[in-house]
């Protein structure tokens, strides 16, 4: 096995020694806190849900959107799970349900076997570019009914840095189509008033409309039209994208990606000064005690503390040097300065270019009962999200054309 | 300096313990003990509608996922691979059709022929040294299980009816593996519905839209049956090509489409319930095929929900054919210049030199629907 040598600083065996005292203390609480843990993580998934639609817009366009009649979601991709966090009355009206059956869902759930695979895989693409689209889709109400719709998807971005803060999808209920997956680009005949109202409020030329104006209910462009203006309700005058999003901002792909790895991981950017934290799994956030904001944007060394041992943060700066991966042992202190030995592995990951984009860390907490769902080891749990990061970012910065080197 | 223990842990391949059966030139392989991963006892014959695994949440990755990935990572750390396939390269190709392009310039430098399998499988003659070469390369069992819900051994003898998952030391992308079926007509050189069934069971409990994968049919001088598999980044084009359906079974929703205006011929295959059944129908138009000498290859993707079926021009030689990713639209360069170089139109050409033309797509296409009709019977 080939795991490099580490200078192993184990706390003294003889007698309870304060820092012996405050590992076992810690481990043994950690054990008893495993039921009220995971409780605290659904109510901390649920106040991240609850609260991504408010820390992001005042009070008064909630109470607007709540009066508009029209069906429509919006979603924030930086949840894990990518879940609903607003759903309006017109949607819960459409598809039969309450409003806390649908919050923290995923627009999946509404899918059933006749929907076609490929308009869902189309909808997953533009999520992944961050572009507007419309697409004709089958959906199922809660009695299990299916029913067409007009299904159509746009990004709302920050002003600040232009990130994308959440998808917003409305849903126009139509005839069913004669040919369900054909996907027109053209210009819907209602007139020049949709389109440029859809332009406005969106800021997009790139905009697909999905079927022609026979196949769709008479007043459904206009009703289209001004549901679509709920998104001067959100921010009228964020509409320019930037070229290039922040530094350090994720595209929301890759935070959805990211996602799926339920272990304590993180991301690291090496081209921005101090390399800091790009991104935080829920689980590295519980494990070290720490709120998402508090460690985005800051370099790992927040971690280590008095007793962290200085060889092993200066293996981990020449690994790093070096584009290599390592594996340590290395003392890391909470939030609430409590210690854990953090058996850590570190690894570059490189995106479509094939340089190295970010490193992965690693986190697994030692001397407690690590309970792996699926049966790994350590060391195989240290890789299968070391992969998964791999696959999810190899896609990244995939030119289209002649290459840059 | 303290040295960190490696403990001998079951999930991790244990070196150095060459059974006594290698000495003889006819061994088996059987005692090879590695991860076993059994799958539930849930399986596609079920009149269930077939949309997935119920037990794996989408928004989290699978226990079989997390297994490939893991062991992947782990032998790429170890130094396994010829080279690290995530520095190679990757770009769209500048058009409608969003061909991928890899340059990958190591693949050139020591390339081995393909069918690595054959020296690996079944009772052929293979010397110690070759053996032992191979052994590090095998990941671990995947076979049908009694139990609610999926099991991890980690450690186990072969058992049977398992397909052997073996890592490809030179990878076209991330997480790329053989899929080698061990049974007792594994040697045959046909497909056969239960292995079909197998991987396309892996397919869905991997549960990843990343993951696709490919068989090409049998040429001259392979012995075993094998598929591939691995991690593409993007869609390949002919996923994102619109289809037209000339075969559709109401009841049983087995449908049968065309992709329209791809330059290779294809066929797309979906169903959603009686998953079974439509493997049936697909290996006995695969043997069909294979009958006329039409070489053809599979691509499985969407988590196991499609099945696309390429067809190649008429070839008595069995030549010169293209692989499924190619197929399917990604392509490979050695050089620089090549990769800089490639333009739609090249890729587009490349296809349609291979691809089965519009009379023999007709005859195969009617082939398809009097073999679902007379299974459907």
């Amino acid at each position: 096995m080939a795991f490099k040598q580490t200078r192993l600083r184990v706390p003294h065996g003889i007698g309870p020694t304060k820092e012996n005292r405050r590992i076992r203390s810690c481990s043994s609480s950690r054990r008893r806190r495993g039921r009220r843990g995971r409780k605290r993580m659904e109510s901390q998934l649920n106040f991240n849900i609850e609260n991504s639609f408010d820390s992001c817009y005042s009070y008064c366009a909630r109470q607007a959107l709540d009066e508009l009649p029209h069906s429509f979601t919006i979603t924030d991709p930086s949840i894990s799970g990518h879940p609903i966090v607003f759903a309006s009355k017109g949607f819960l009206k459409v598809f039969g349900y309450t409003k806390d059956e649908v919050v923290g869902k995923n627009g999946r759930v509404f899918q059933g076997p006749k929907t076609d695979r490929k308009s869902v895989m189309e909808i997953r693409e533009a999520i992944r570019e961050e572009r507007s689209m419309q697409i004709n889709l089958l959906n199922y109400r809660k009695d299990g009914t299916p029913f067409w719709m007009l299904f159509h998807l746009s990004p709302v971005f920050s002003k600040q840095d232009g990130r994308v803060i959440h998808f917003v999808g409305v849903q126009v209920p139509i005839s069913p189509p004669r040919r369900p997956r054909w996907l027109a680009s053209g210009v819907v005949r209602n007139g020049a008033n949709m389109c440029e109202e859809v332009d406005r409020v969106c800021g997009n030329t790139n905009i697909m409309f999905g079927s022609c104006r026979r196949e769709v209910c008479s007043d459904t462009p206009v009703e289209l039209s001004r549901v679509l203006a709920l998104e001067s309700v959100l921010d009228d005058s964020s509409r320019e994208r930037h070229s290039l999003p922040g530094a350090g901002i994720l595209s929301s792909s890759l935070n959805i990606s990211l996602g799926r790895i339920k272990q304590s991981f993180v991301l690291t950017d090496p081209h921005l000064p101090d390399m800091p934290i790009v991104y935080a799994s829920d689980a590295f956030l519980r494990l070290t005690g720490y709120a998402r904001n508090e460690v985005l944007g800051h370099n790992c060394r927040f971690l280590s503390g008095a007793d962290t041992d200085f060889s092993t943060l200066y293996q981990i700066k020449e690994s790093i040097q070096t584009e290599q991966a390592c594996t340590v042992r290395i003392l890391n202190y909470r939030k609430d300065k409590s210690s854990f030995w953090n058996y850590l592995h570190m690894s570059p990951v490189r995106n479509a270019s094939g340089k190295v984009a970010y490193f992965v860390g690693v986190q697994i907490e030692e001397g407690c009962k690590n309970q792996d769902r699926n049966g790994l080891c350590p060391e195989m749990r240290h890789c299968s999200v070391v992969g998964a990061v791999k696959v999810a970012v190899r896609s990244l910065s995939m030119g289209a054309g002649p290459s840059r080197s | 300096m303290v040295t960190v223990k490696q403990v001998e842990d079951d999930n991790l391949v244990s070196k150095g313990a060459i059974p006594e059966q290698l000495k003889c030139p006819r061994f088996c392989f059987r005692d090879i003990r590695i991860p076993l991963y059994r799958f539930s006892s849930q399986s596609l014959l079920d009149d269930s509608p077939f949309e997935g695994h119920v037990c794996i949440p989408e928004d989290e990755q699978s226990a079989l996922d997390s297994l490939l990935l893991a062991q992947w990572e782990d032998k790429m750390w170890k130094g396994v691979l010829r080279y690290d396939v995530t520095t190679s390269e990757i770009k769209v190709i500048f058009g409608r059709r969003k061909f991928i392009a890899q340059l990958n310039e190591r693949l050139g430098m020591d390339y081995v022929p393909k069918p690595e399998p054959d020296k690996i499988c079944g009772q052929g003659n293979l010397s110690e040294f070759q053996w032992t070469k191979h052994q590090e390369e095998f990941l671990f069992y995947v076979a049908s299980g009694e139990m609610a819900i999926p099991e991890l051994i980690p450690s186990a003898a072969m058992p049977d009816g398992a397909v052997l998952i073996i890592i490809n030391e030179i990878p076209v992308e991330y997480g790329h593996v053989f899929l080698v079926p061990c049974g007792p007509d594994s040697l045959a050189q046909v497909l056969d519905t239960k292995s079909l069934e197998m991987v396309a069971r892996f397919a869905v409990e991997i549960n990843n839209c990343s993951f696709r994968l490919f068989y090409d049919c049998p040429t001259a001088g392979t012995s075993h049956r094998y598929f591939e598999a691995c991690y593409f980044p993007s869609p390949l084009p002919v996923e994102l090509t619109p289809v037209d359906t000339f075969f559709h079974e109401r009841r049983r929703g087995m449908r049968i489409s065309a992709v329209t205006d791809f330059p290779i011929k294809t066929l797309l295959f979906e169903s959603n319930k009686k998953f079974k059944r439509m493997v049936e129908v697909l290996v006995e138009i695969c043997c069909q095929l294979q009958e006329k000498s039409i070489p053809y290859n599979l691509l499985i993707s969407d988590c196991g929900k499609k099945i696309f079926l390429f067809l190649q021009m008429q070839n008595m030689a069995n030549s010169g054919t293209l692989s499924a990713w190619e197929c399917g639209g990604y392509f490979l360069f050695q050089s620089r210049s090549e990769f800089d170089q490639a333009t739609e139109e090249t890729m587009l050409n490349k296809l349609r030199d291979v691809s089965l033309d519009d009379e023999g797509f007709q005859v195969v296409k009617e082939l398809c629907c009097s073999i679902a009709d007379k299974f459907a019977a």
